[in-house]
């Protein structure tokens, strides 16, 4: 007997609403500003037999990785020698989320001895060690091995605490221990919050019409996607962008896509991209997978929650070993910067087929870390930052103005930077000007100077577009390149988008976003809507002249 | 003396006088003046000192909730305002906090500011974390700022600096140089209105409130005036979001704190009326036309939160602009009469899209196509077609069960009744999941409270949601139709505020405490003062905690009393506690930090008096007045069922569901096994599961 409409439609939904418990927890008992402010963390619930069933509205990178980190946990640690209050945790980039920073907190649920499914959660942790503080530095990482340590899956809660043992050894590699400490506690109480909830919906319903109704959710789902995708016209849909390069000195890192239609399924093909590189930057393969799949949902239109059924009909293709398919001990620590440019190549293809989806490239994004030891308190700081732009125009509307792009995370407001790290921050505004003109223009470039107040820290820069400005599409034109600046004593320097450098106290960085891509023919922009840029500062009276060919009065 | 309590809603305002001797309460309407919804309440008085013996002198309090800041919000309707900011950050209300609040929707929009980027300006100043004056801002600037921003013609001004929330000189010296220029405008800064870290929550507040301030104080001086008008002597008072009522002089200081006033009413009814019957723990079901609202009371205290979005999309969480002021907590839900209901995949999905009041639900017959939650009850057999808002209007019952039948009953392959039922409990899944963040998911086990439903459609649902979540009773007050205006005439006079000082326990001792509170204390007790000369108030203090590291805090209550001796332990020992009544886990060895201080004062109840004692309807004979079809698939569908006249009922009645209580402003629905009854006080209460 298939299960009712009804009692599907509140069984799909708890699920959902589950996983956003779960984040909401983890966020309000995080430690770190990347999690508790720039909510740089996913969950998830799966099914006995380790398939997703949904996940919260978190960030795609560590939801589209976490079904392969579930199953490769697995792998290590089977079932049957999972007990109830246990907990798994992996962080290695290749089995997990491309990164080492990233925390897989694998929780299985049980009702009495029975397994009935598995609570997830991922989290960016600060640091884990290596080469540069944040672990995510590309110049100078050759590989893994610098990029701090690496956790293969192991049991690491055992009946609700953590083994002391493995948390000596972690906390003992890792720059800020406490936050570390503080944010895998946090991560537990997720995985609890988790554990209750579903366990009463299983009381609730019961096992088997449970189980009847995550194969119709899953059946559905792919279904779904299916038909969403066989409406589109087949064929194989090519684009090409590049990465500035993997640190300074270095070639740029093509990114290269083709994406094929075909009997309802989208196949979506790396294999014309770059080689692996010898920098903290490959895109390990569930990385890679996860934002495929992202752009793919996006520009298919694919309404259904993401589940096991949708990845079903969206499959990835890669060169093994390449630069989007590398294998240990490759170094990946500054993978994110490729999640934007995996969706600007992926829009770029898919805009031959869905034009009123498409839109003008984004802006980029600064991922920069600074750190250090403060002479004058002794205490080792790292102040992750989040510096985030505007999207590109779109079919029907200008690109969003200071919005996250793809991975969907928050900034960390400027009080609670200069609250907890030794730094002043003197501007956060959007760049003038710095937008691609179009029928619809793209969002700005946003500035931030963030100057140093002590001596000896380093920052470690995670952005792009300093060589490639972010294209405009359907006639719009490119925005304005990306900048990193270093004043020091008033003079300016210009900084490698990927580089690492030693800072002195006064030293101020000065981060200087790509503008968007523009939509459309700038020439036929709206003359009332260029009065309101004027009016409103977003572009100048010459900015509109040079790129609009109008003057206004 | 006489007390009269207005609340304006979207069609009618609504009015309540009460006896405070005797607790006499009598109710009536008239319906609201949108473009100036003073006149209505002016009207409804004036008709009553015309037509009764009632005097204006007779009025010992004229107590009000309004819609008119949220309103003004939502339309976009507020002044054309200016915002002063730290040089370099002109841009921080426009960047927000930049996380899209679907992950999955890439032609998203953020929410539009209330100050647009041309009217923002930045003022040549900077201030440490501390404090501490990193760049002064000089008086020839400020005084050069001030002629630009004067030039601009603006009706308000909002000044917000960085760090302002720990020492308010320059936001004061800019405020001085504005009154010089522009002498009466209303001006708003962040150190008064939202002093506490996070520069965008902190704008986003103060901006609100400069946007809402001149319709706010143009709105409670006529209020008042009027009043004064028509002989009326007694103070106007004003519900704020926290419920607490302040004078009129206050709600002009403090004009977005009104943002919430009108659910905060009603959750004080929901706590008035559970203390009429003894329960001083009550869940609050609000459902009216578009939303739900879900709250909690614990002993006969309601939640308060120190944040809440207004404007969001869809009720989704991170969609709306962030206000830093103290609320009545209340989760809201796209959940009302006119969710509509659509299938998909096989699935029913039930709002967050509603068909509102206009078109509304199919069967008003005015244009609605989509069938919403009130089609479904009418279809269910729950609304009685002929007797929907006392018989003012009639429920076209055909067209809502051929549109059912159409959108839900073909694709999935239910018949009419099912499909009806299927929308029905879909929505109330709905709710149950949101009630069972208000209840489980923070600490509050179900079975130890009741459950207060009101709303046109709350007593609806409420026995069902009440079931689904173990609540072992019902309660539907009299009056529920005015439920906000009772409300008010509940409500304590209470003032607010809290502060910013980051400080961590372990290191902390009480001689650093309490100058904190020493603060904050006298300016609540000045402001309570300006209400109620020559009066003490209670003060209550809390605190938001986190363990050291944390972003996010908890609220945690503070002892009363001398700040000495063992105050710190005290205070750590209630918060490991309160963290793992939350999260489930605590870490009773981590270091423990307070980022935000408060105090609260209340003033001494003077209204509260003999209860209410509503007007009696016909008494004696069988409230029982018939039966019609309802559905209730434990008792195998469409069954004959009861129909109750709540008007008739007495305290001697005991009526087994499945019933229907019909009264002018809702239906409650009884299912089989829960048992109906009338208290001394008037309510109805439904235990539920006593009938077996």
């Amino acid at each position: 007997m298939a299960v009712d409409p009804i009692t599907l439609t509140v069984v799909w939904n708890s699920f959902v609403s589950i996983a956003d418990e779960m984040g909401e927890a983890l966020r309000r008992t995080a430690f770190s500003e990347a999690v508790r402010e720039g909510a740089d963390f996913s969950t998830g619930l799966f099914d006995r037999r380790g398939r997703l069933i949904a996940q919260g509205n978190f960030t795609p990178g560590h939801l589209g990785a976490m079904p392969y980190a579930v199953k490769n946990c697995l792998d290590f640690i089977p079932p049957e020698e999972l007990s109830p209050g246990d907990m798994l945790v992996t962080n290695d980039a290749y089995l997990g989320g491309g990164h080492f920073p990233d925390f897989f907190l694998v929780a299985p649920v049980f009702e009495g001895e029975a397994l009935i499914g598995y609570v997830v959660n991922t989290a960016h942790h600060v640091d884990v060690g290596g080469a540069q503080p944040g672990s995510e530095a590309v110049q100078g990482v050759l590989d893994a091995f610098a990029e701090g340590i690496r956790i293969l899956p192991v049991k690491i809660v055992r009946n609700g605490e953590f083994e002391p043992d493995l948390m000596r050894v972690l906390l003992g590699n890792v720059r800020l221990p406490e936050k570390v400490r503080g944010d895998l506690m946090a991560q537990r109480n997720a995985n609890h919050v988790g554990t209750q909830r579903l366990r009463r919906l299983f009381a609730d319903y019961g096992e088997a019409l449970i189980e009847e109704a995550i194969e119709a959710i899953l059946d559905r789902s792919e279904a779904r996607a299916k038909e969403l995708i066989r409406a589109l016209p087949e064929g194989t849909y090519s684009f090409d962008d590049q990465m500035d390069d993997y640190g300074p000195g270095t070639p740029p890192i093509r990114v290269s896509v083709d994406v094929t239609l075909k009997d309802g399924t989208a196949t979506v093909d790396f294999s014309r991209s770059s080689d692996a590189v010898p920098a903290g930057i490959n895109s390990f393969i569930n990385y890679t997978r996860a934002y495929a799949s992202f752009g793919m949902r996006i520009f298919a239109g694919i309404d259904v929650p993401n589940n096991a059924g949708i990845e079903r009909v969206i499959k990835l293709v890669t060169r093994p070993g390449s630069f989007f398919d590398p294998r240990y001990p490759a170094a990946g620590g500054g993978r994110a910067s490729l999640q934007v440019r995996i969706f600007d190549a992926i829009n770029g293809a898919m805009s031959q087929v869905v034009p009123d989806r498409a839109m003008g490239a984004f802006t980029h994004w600064a991922n920069p870390k600074f750190g250090g030891v403060d002479p004058e308190t002794g205490k080792r700081w790292i102040l992750y930052d989040l510096i985030l732009g505007g999207f590109g125009g779109r079919s029907n509307k200008d690109g969003a103005e200071a919005l996250c792009p793809v991975f969907n995370c928050a900034n960390v407001p400027v009080e609670v930077h200069e609250t907890n790290n030794p730094v002043r921050i003197h501007t956060l505004s959007l760049i003038q000007d710095s937008s691609g003109p179009g029928r619809f223009r793209g969002g700005s470039g946003m500035r931030k100077d963030v100057e140093m107040l002590t001596e000896g820290a380093t920052v470690v820069l995670l952005g792009d577009r300093h060589k490639s400005a972010p294209w405009g599409i359907f006639g719009g034109g490119a925005g304005e390149k990306a900048r990193t600046v270093l004043i020091r004593g008033g003079q300016e320097a210009d900084l490698g988008s990927k580089e690492v450098a030693r800072l002195e106290k006064g030293d101020i960085v000065s981060f200087r976003l790509a503008g968007a891509g523009g939509y459309g023919d700038p020439s036929l922009r709206d003359r009332a809507a260029l009065a309101e840029d004027l009016k409103d500062g977003f572009l100048s009276r010459a900015g509109i002249a040079r790129h609009y060919g109008v003057t206004l009065d | 003396m006489i007390q009269v309590a207005f609340d304006i809603g979207g069609t009618f305002t609504d009015f309540v006088l009460r006896d405070p001797a005797t607790g006499a309460v009598e109710i009536w309407k008239v319906p609201t003046t949108p473009r100036e919804p003073a006149r209505a309440v002016l009207e409804g008085l004036e008709a009553r000192f015309r037509d009764t013996a009632l005097r204006p002198a007779e009025i010992s309090d004229a107590l009000h909730a309004t819609t008119i800041a949220t309103n003004a919000i939502l339309e976009r309707k507020g002044a054309r305002a200016a915002l002063i900011t730290t040089a370099g950050f002109r841009d921080v209300l426009l960047i927000g906090r930049q996380k899209r609040y679907d992950t999955n929707n890439l032609h998203i929009d953020k929410p539009k500011p209330l100050v647009r980027r041309a009217d923002v300006f930045e003022a040549p100043e900077r201030l440490a974390p501390d404090g501490t004056v990193l760049a002064p801002l000089d008086e020839a600037a400020a005084d050069a700022l001030a002629a630009q921003v004067a030039a601009g013609g603006y009706d308000s001004v909002a000044v917000v600096f960085l760090h302002a929330y720990a020492n308010p000189v320059h936001e004061r010296l800019m405020e001085a140089a504005l009154r010089r220029h522009m002498p009466g405008t209303s001006i708003s800064l962040s150190s008064v209105i939202a002093p506490k870290y996070r520069e965008y929550e902190r704008t986003s507040t103060t901006v609100a409130n400069a946007y809402v301030a001149p319709l706010v104080q143009a709105y409670v001086d006529s209020l008042d005036r009027s009043l004064r008008a028509l002989g009326v002597e007694a103070e106007l008072s004003i519900m704020q979001s926290n419920g607490g009522m302040v004078s009129a002089d206050l709600a002009r200081t403090w004009p977005v704190r009104l943002v919430e006033s009108g659910p905060a009413a009603g959750v004080l009814m929901c706590a008035e009326i559970g203390k009429e019957e003894g329960c001083t723990h009550v869940m609050t079901f609000d459902m009216g036309g578009t939303t739900a609202k879900l709250g909690a009371i614990d002993d006969g205290v309601p939640a308060v939160t120190p944040s809440f979005e207004v404007d969001a999309v869809n009720y989704r969480k991170g969609s709306g602009l962030p206000l830093s002021i103290m609320a009545i907590d209340l989760l809201e839900i796209g959940a009302g009469g006119g969710s509509i209901a659509r299938t998909g995949m096989g699935l029913i999905r039930v709002g967050p899209d509603s068909a509102g009041a206009e078109p509304g639900p199919i069967c008003y017959g005015r244009g609605g196509t989509e069938p919403t939650i009130t089609d479904a009850n009418l279809i269910l057999g729950y609304l009685n077609p002929d007797f929907f808002n006392g018989g003012a209007m009639t429920l076209r019952r055909k067209a809502a069960a051929l549109a059912i039948a159409r959108e839900i009953g073909a694709p999935l392959g239910l018949d009419l009744a099912q499909a009806a039922w299927g929308i029905h409990s879909v929505a109330n899944a709905n709710m149950e999941r949101a009630m069972r963040i208000v209840s489980i998911e923070r600490g509050r086990d179900p079975r130890r409270y009741a459950l207060v439903a009101f709303g046109g459609a709350g007593p609806l649902h409420a026995c069902r949601l009440a079931r689904a979540l173990e609540i072992p009773r019902v309660i539907v007050p009299r009056g529920a139709g005015v439920g906000s205006a009772i409300g008010l005439l509940a409500a304590d006079r209470k003032v607010d505020l809290g502060m910013t000082r980051v400080m961590r326990l372990d290191e902390a001792s009480p001689a650093q405490i309490a100058p904190i509170f020493a603060e904050l204390e006298a300016r609540v007790t000045a402001e309570a003062g300006r209400m109620q000369p020559g009066t003490t108030p209670t003060i209550e203090r809390s605190a938001s905690m986190r363990y050291a590291g944390q972003g996010f805090e908890i609220r945690v209550p503070l002892p009363a009393g001398p700040i000495a001796g063992d105050y710190v332990a005290t205070v750590l020992a209630d918060f490991h506690a309160a963290y793992k009544r939350e999260y489930g886990y605590n870490d009773p060895k981590a270091p423990v930090e307070v980022s935000d201080w408060f105090a609260v004062a209340t003033l001494p109840n003077t209204r509260a008096g003999a209860g209410f004692r509503f007007p009696g309807g016909r008494t004696g004979g069988d409230p029982v007045t018939g039966t019609r079809l309802a559905w209730f698939p434990e008792a195998g569908g469409m069954v004959p069922t009861r129909i109750v006249d709540r008007y008739a009922l007495t305290t001697a009645h005991r009526i087994a569901g499945p019933a229907l209580v019909e009264e002018r402003e809702s239906t409650t629905v009884v299912p089989p096994g829960d048992v109906l009854s009338l208290s001394a006080a008037g309510n109805l209460i439904i235990d539920i599961r006593a009938g077996g």
